[in-house]
């Protein structure tokens, strides 16, 4: 796909899920079904869609409980500042940990297992600034913490995880769309790769089908997809700016499989070419079928 | 007294001060995640004239930061060696050394027993008339006017006669060194005791440390034991922010390098401060400024040469007799002036010439200068220097000037090494010659060149790695990356993969996917990328063969060939 493709795209897909937005009845359709599945918000500054879109899911209160412990989980992978979207929007980040915090959060700790060195990923990427800021007790990982994991997967049976995730009472994912080699593109699920131990390079020869492994033990409470900035070419880590586009959107819901299925479609995709949504569907960890979902936009 | 009194106190002081800043920035140099230090690491590098005298003649040309350098020069002139006695941390550490020995020469004082390494430094002919009167030999290459014998032959009961002749060591060890360098080689950093120092902690000392400390609190941590592990936890939490290092850092040769300098430090058990007297080429050379050094030991009418001064002086400066002081071996440390029972001693300025001196001996350095004359070429009889013949393993940090003048710069202070974010870079055995021990050499397998950071070139103190800018940075290869077909998993094996793809830095990609169609073995066709490097993209920081799966012998490896720095060791016609 080419660059004048995919904006051509993009807009036609952003149009296209925009248009039911306008319809009262929809909207009271979804109040009377309930919550929806999917919170779009788009607008400025990333902590007011960040916030919009968990208010249109409930409020964080849905998700986090008086006296827990959150592990808010970022892309920090790349030695990159944010306006390169290689790494999660720190701001987008800090607003889900004052969030945490406003929901009675007693403690919320952000890391993430960087490629690149942790000193300059945390810094460059703004995160750990911002998120201390925050209030989060932020951490470079600690090797002594890896523990081997059962995961009882279609494929892995078991492989070296992050504890501190596993210890936490509730655990939000906060990961950005950008793309990864030809075609496929880091979202939600590959964003697990930060909690995984050993030579992690391995998952490569069957990546999806690890991936919805470690997800299906994982279990996140609320997955926020930062689409502030995503990142169209040269991915995952980019380098240029004419690789990026900013769509100043964030994408908010419970299920692992949904919010990715969303995610493709930011880049002008099916849900069903990213690999890990298509056999995290039929693993019945969550629901590709956008059709089926209800989908709360909001402008900010 | 009070006076006397104020100036040891004063110097162990400065030593303690001295020592703390060298250790505080040994600590700094290490990235926080900005691209800058933040700290000026290298100021002793900096101040170290053996090390800018070496380097300018080596190069041939003046570098940086020399103002500092110049001070020392200077303050040593007027001053004596008071960098050897106040400020060097070495030198601390040495004179710390020595403090475990003192019973025992107390002992040995008693016995009147002498001592082995000296008796075996007799062993190599150095006369014990080395000490000769100021108006016969003032240039210390020898004189043949009649020599006063004022320690030879003089057995004074229970008084260890002091043996001037090893004192010259470290005299033609400077000469050796000083006609190496200006014929091109630059030992100097072997020997150097900043060098050395920084070497030793960074490559040995350090990461012994951090090991044994990270093994005692993860084996705490393990035990799970109540309020012991918790506690543990907090205090390692406290070392990591405060002195330990990010991360493990592990060298080739540590071992070596450590025994090495525990073995120095060893020397002290022996005689304290024996590096100091007799073997270290900074201290020849600041001796050599000091001998008209302006400020200087007197002795008045009183002294009964009872030996106290004798004993006390660290620099063993001191003859025979009371009044027998040599200016280029006494380091200031006042340690003569307190104790004489006949308050004899004082330290004065005065332009009238020492009345003492060391005697090198014209043949003597003749002799060194002779032997670092032949070493140069000996060493240079390596094929590494021909074009087409560079060793593809030696990929040099990014920055490096092109091997020959490199080689004339590092001085092996292990600064880049100690400061590289990822560890990869490691001292050198053979790689480049023996000429080239100890310089840095990336091995991607260890640690790729972290791609935006510059820290290497910031903290080298010669400019054998060059300070570069980002952009610079991004420009400059220091070798390519190659794939073993045989080996890559998409290749060899129809697995998919895409780890070195995911993890090049540049922009656009140097590597490239390939989507190809290919049959297993069961005839099923299956879609897989296969990647490739774009020569022209690579900049050869290794993280490719880093990260690589493929372990042991990984699929894509970076070798030196492509290096900007080198004009001959190139591949694509148009670099």
């Amino acid at each position: 796909m080419n660059r004048r493709d995919f904006i051509k795209q993009a807009v036609l897909s952003g149009a296209a899920l925009a248009l039911p937005l306008g319809a009262d009845s929809l909207r009271s359709l979804a109040e009377a079904a309930g919550r929806p599945d999917l919170a779009v918000a788009r607008g400025v500054p990333p902590a007011r869609i960040t916030r919009a879109a968990v208010a249109e899911l409930g409020g964080m209160g849905r998700f986090v409980s008086r006296g827990d412990i959150v592990v808010v989980k970022p892309n920090i992978g790349w030695d990159r500042t944010p306006e390169y979207a290689a790494n999660t929007n720190p701001e987008v980040v800090a607003e889900l940990v004052r969030l945490c915090y406003e929901a009675g959060a007693k403690r919320v700790k952000v890391f993430d297992f960087p490629v690149n060195d942790a000193r300059r990923t945390y810094r460059q990427s703004g995160i750990a600034a911002a998120a201390t800021a925050a209030g989060a007790q932020v951490s470079y990982i600690d090797d002594r913490k890896f523990k081997d994991t059962a995961l009882r997967g279609q494929l892995l049976k078991s492989w070296p995880l992050y504890t501190e995730i596993l210890a936490a009472d509730k655990v939000i994912n906060v990961p950005i769309a950008k793309v990864h080699g030809i075609a496929t593109l880091t979202l939600g699920m590959k964003n697990w790769m930060g909690v995984m131990g050993g030579w992690r390079g391995r998952i490569h020869q069957r990546i999806d089908e690890s991936l919805v492994d470690i997800a299906r033990v994982i279990r996140p409470s609320l997955i926020v997809l930062d689409a502030v900035r995503i990142l169209v070419d040269n991915g995952p880590q980019g380098g240029s700016l004419a690789d990026v586009r900013r769509l100043d959107t964030v994408i908010a819901g419970t299920d692992q499989v949904a919010v990715d299925a969303f995610g493709t479609t930011l880049f002008g995709m099916k849900a069903d070419t990213l690999g890990c949504v298509r056999i995290g569907h039929r693993a019945g960890l969550g629901n590709m079928d956008l059709s089926r979902l209800l989908i709360k936009r909001v402008r900010v | 007294m009070g006076r006397h009194l104020t100036m040891t106190r004063l110097r162990r002081l400065s030593q303690a001060l001295f020592l703390l800043l060298f250790l505080w920035l040994f600590l700094q140099t290490e990235s926080q995640g900005a691209n800058e230090l933040g700290y000026p690491v290298k100021i002793f590098l900096d101040a170290d004239p053996l090390l800018w005298i070496t380097t300018a003649l080596a190069s041939r040309s003046f570098y940086g930061a020399f103002a500092l350098a110049l001070t020392v020069i200077v303050a040593t002139i007027l001053l004596g060696r008071i960098f050897c006695g106040w400020i060097c941390p070495l030198g601390t550490l040495h004179q710390l050394a020595g403090k475990l020995k003192r019973e025992r020469s107390a002992a040995r004082r008693k016995g009147g027993g002498s001592i082995t390494v000296v008796r075996l430094l007799e062993g190599l002919r150095g006369r014990r008339n080395a000490v000769s009167r100021r108006h016969n030999s003032v240039t210390g290459a020898g004189s043949t006017g009649s020599r006063q014998e004022t320690t030879a032959g003089i057995e004074v009961p229970r008084r260890r006669v002091r043996n001037w002749g090893q004192y010259r060591i470290k005299y033609l060890l400077l000469v050796f060194i000083l006609v190496l360098s200006m014929l091109g080689v630059q030992a100097a950093g072997l020997f150097d005791p900043l060098t050395l120092l920084i070497r030793s902690l960074s490559l040995s000392v350090y990461p012994f440390l951090s090991y044994a400390l990270r093994s005692i609190f993860t084996m705490l941590y393990e035990w799970h034991i109540p309020l012991v592990s918790s506690g543990a936890e907090v205090v390692y939490e406290l070392l990591k922010r405060s002195v330990l290092p990010f991360s493990q850092p592990l060298f080739f040769q540590g071992t070596a390098i450590g025994l090495l300098f525990f073995a120095l430090l060893a020397l002290n058990l022996r005689e304290s401060r024996f590096w100091c007297k007799y073997l270290c080429p900074l201290g020849a050379l600041l001796g050599l400024l000091s001998r008209f050094a302006l400020l200087k030991r007197s002795v008045s009418e009183g002294c009964n040469d009872c030996g106290r001064c004798r004993r006390e002086c660290q620099g063993g400066a001191i003859g025979a007799k009371g009044a027998e002081w040599v200016a280029a071996e006494c380091l200031y440390c006042f340690n003569c002036d307190d104790p004489c029972p006949q308050h004899a001693v004082s330290f004065g300025f005065s332009s009238r010439p020492a009345s003492f001196s060391l005697d090198l001996g014209r043949r003597r350095v003749l002799g060194a200068a002779v032997a670092g004359a032949l070493t140069a070429p000996l060493l240079r009889i390596t094929p590494l220097a021909r074009a087409g013949a560079a060793e593809p393993t030696l990929i040099r940090p990014p920055g490096a000037l092109a091997e020959e003048e490199f080689l004339k710069r590092c001085v092996r202070c292990g600064e880049c090494m100690k400061v590289c974010i990822t560890g990869g870079l490691q001292p050198t055995l053979l790689e480049a010659g023996l000429e080239g021990i100890w310089t840095p050499v990336l091995v991607p397998r260890i640690g790729c060149c972290e791609y935006r950071c510059t820290l290497c070139g910031q903290v080298c103190p010669t400019g054998a790695i060059g300070r570069l800018g980002l952009r610079e940075k991004a420009a400059t290869k220091i070798g390519l990356a190659m794939i073993d077909k045989g080996r890559c998993l998409p290749f060899a094996h129809d697995m998919s993969c895409i780890v070195c793809e995911e993890v090049c830095p540049t922009s656009p990609k140097a590597i490239w996917l390939e989507e190809v169609r290919v049959r297993d073995r069961r005839g099923r066709e299956m879609l897989l990328k296969q990647p490739h490097v774009d020569l022209e993209l690579c900049v050869g920081c290794g993280i490719c063969e880093n990260k690589c799966p493929v372990l042991g012998r990984p699929a894509i490896t970076v070798t030196s060939l492509g290096e900007s720095r080198s004009r001959d060791n190139q591949l694509l016609l148009v670099p």
